[in-house]
């Protein structure tokens, strides 16, 4: 009788499969238990893993601890504008200034590319590399008078978009009263403005971008055009320090 | 820490048990199988803990670290799985210069299971990618990426299975929209694939093919947002199916895992660490052996102390 028994619990089990996607042969039972773990200071590092990083962090150490400059105070960022806005939108115009033979109008950044603040006090190779993690190129764009206007609109709307020698009033969502170079805008000309080719290429939801008349690559990354422009301020004997201009007015 | 039983909170994650007629006893406790869920996400290259500095989370996190504590647990739990929801690369010069080869070592070194794909994990290109993913011991799982037109045609799965003490565990992973996030000079051929679909798809698949108990979501899509976009939240409430999403993306630091309630009744649990391997996920599931009745409703998350059971 035993192996009858075993048939039919087999015969049980069998049919118990096959009757749908939900057949469970464990149930989930009744307890479970969440407890996220701080990885901080309290865990001591395990030697291995340490002993496979030794090498690497002994090369990036050595290259990212050059002291470049000096920042007076920490520079942040905020919706709109900010010291860290401000600094890297005009250092990208003014460098790109230097390289490219046409005049250039603008400078612009968004908040999501500029990782981590600047602290105050000696800025390093590695502050840099956190600031501006990414292998991004900078490219002159030639936008028309109504992409510009767009462009304002969205950084009006957004605040994410620092935006270099020009001012603007936000108003209902949409930029008013938009001043390049101190002259209003004029939708019927063209304005050229440096970003980064990932913004270029409509990173951040910058959409307006992919109407550029022009694309040019300036041949340098943003990164190493941060660093020229720091080492070129402390060669001068100059500190670290970012416009405080009011450039974007009507910000509750 | 504290350990606690977090679905306390959730009053609604009852409700539906009752339908199950869920027989908890001591000898069912007794033939339990404990599964520890480890997972990180946006690790972004932080390699050693970030420094003492006094900026926001200063010497937290570090890999050798979360390495001890990984091991730690290991010989602590029987069944553990590792995870990681994308976002492994940039963000320290440990990647700028060693493109993304000591991150696949450490992971593969931790014995990750899985990880998908994040935005970032494109920032070299498909190139980049093909070229470091031989040091990844570990498989990424991407279902609504298609990369058949690219060179990493076949390099990943949709999805993989494991299997602990007979417990069948599916695992898929769900990126982001590229377009707009990354260079198109990065991302190539690659072809997006409506995360929603595809994800019906992989509970299908797993469930009624793979034969799994449990249904895991890598999702590199993001938490939460005001928009039509669509996110982790989004992607509990309009599929069935999935018993815990593993976020990442959005940098959220979630204190306990949120519970959504599919209007099948099945249950969602969505967790999410934060970014650059500050916390380690955890969750602890338990489940019995006692063969049951078939029913629609999923009892995935059920806590020891609720009321429902014990009257």
């Amino acid at each position: 009788m035993k192996h009858s028994f075993y048939t039919y619990i087999t015969a049980i089990l069998l049919a118990a499969s096959a009757a749908g996607c939900q057949q469970k042969v464990w149930q989930p039972a009744a307890s479970q238990e969440q407890d996220n773990v701080p990885v901080d200071s309290t865990l001591i590092a395990d030697p291995e893993t340490e002993a496979l990083i030794a090498p690497y962090r002994t090369q990036v150490t050595s290259k990212m601890s050059e002291v470049i400059g000096t920042a007076t105070t920490e520079l942040t960022k905020a919706p709109h504008q900010s010291p860290l806005g401000n600094f890297v939108a005009d250092l990208l115009l003014e460098q790109t200034r230097k390289i490219m033979d046409q005049p250039v109008d603008m400078g612009q950044v968004t908040n999501g590319g500029l990782r981590v603040p600047l602290p105050a006090g000696p800025i390093t190779v590695g502050h840099i590399f956190e600031l501006m993690p990414f292998e991004n190129e900078t490219v002159v764009l030639t936008l028309d008078g109504p992409t510009t206007k767009e462009l304002f609109d969205f950084a009006a709307k957004t605040g994410i978009s620092p935006i270099a020698n020009a001012t603007y009033t936000v108003k209902d969502g949409e930029a008013t009263d938009i001043k390049i170079g101190g002259q209003p805008l004029d939708l019927n000309r063209t304005y050229t403005i440096v970003t980064s080719d990932y913004l270029a290429s409509g990173g951040d939801n910058m959409a307006m971008f992919k109407k550029a008349l022009k694309t040019e690559k300036v041949g340098m990354m943003m990164r190493d055009m941060i660093l020229k422009h720091i080492k070129e301020l402390t060669a001068a004997g100059k500190p670290i320090t970012a416009s405080t201009s009011e450039r974007v007015s009507g910000v509750k | 820490m504290r350990r606690r039983d977090f679905l306390r909170y959730s009053a609604v994650g009852a409700a539906g048990l009752t339908l199950v007629g869920f027989p908890f006893s001591s000898e069912a406790a007794s033939k339990s199988i404990k599964l520890t869920i480890l997972h990180t996400n946006d690790q972004h290259s932080r390699i050693d803990p970030f420094p003492n500095d006094g900026r926001k989370y200063a010497g937290m996190g570090g890999m050798a670290r979360r390495a001890s504590l990984i091991e730690k647990i290991r010989r602590q739990e029987e069944n553990v799985l590792l995870f990681d929801a994308g976002d492994i690369w940039q963000g320290t010069p440990y990647f700028n210069f060693f493109n993304g080869e000591l991150e696949y070592k450490l992971m593969s070194d931790m014995k990750y299971d899985a990880a998908t794909l994040g935005n970032h994990d494109f920032d070299l290109g498909l190139e980049g990618l093909e070229k470091q993913l031989p040091v990844a011991g570990f498989d990424f799982v991407s279902a609504n990426y298609d990369f058949s037109k690219t060179i990493l045609k076949d390099k990943f799965k949709p999805y993989k299975v494991f299997e602990k003490e007979g417990l069948r565990i599916g695992v898929f992973g769900l990126g982001i929209q590229l377009e707009g996030l990354v260079g198109k000079k990065q991302f190539g051929e690659t072809i997006y694939l409506d995360p929603v679909a595809k994800a019906r798809e992989m509970v299908a698949e797993l469930r009624e093919n793979q034969k799994c108990h449990m249904v895991i979501c890598l999702s590199h899509l993001g938490y939460s947002y005001q928009t039509d976009k669509i996110d982790d939240r989004k992607l509990a409430q309009q599929v069935s199916g999935i018993d815990l999403i593993i976020g990442g993306h959005t940098h959220t630091f979630m204190d306990e895992p949120e519970v959504l309630r599919h209007e099948s009744g099945h249950e969602t649990l969505i967790n999410q660490v934060g970014y650059a391997g500050i916390n380690l996920g955890r969750l602890d599931f338990e489940f019995n052996k006692k063969t049951k009745e078939k029913t629609s409703i999923k009892t995935a998350a059920l806590p020891v102390d609720n009321p429902v059971l014990t009257s």
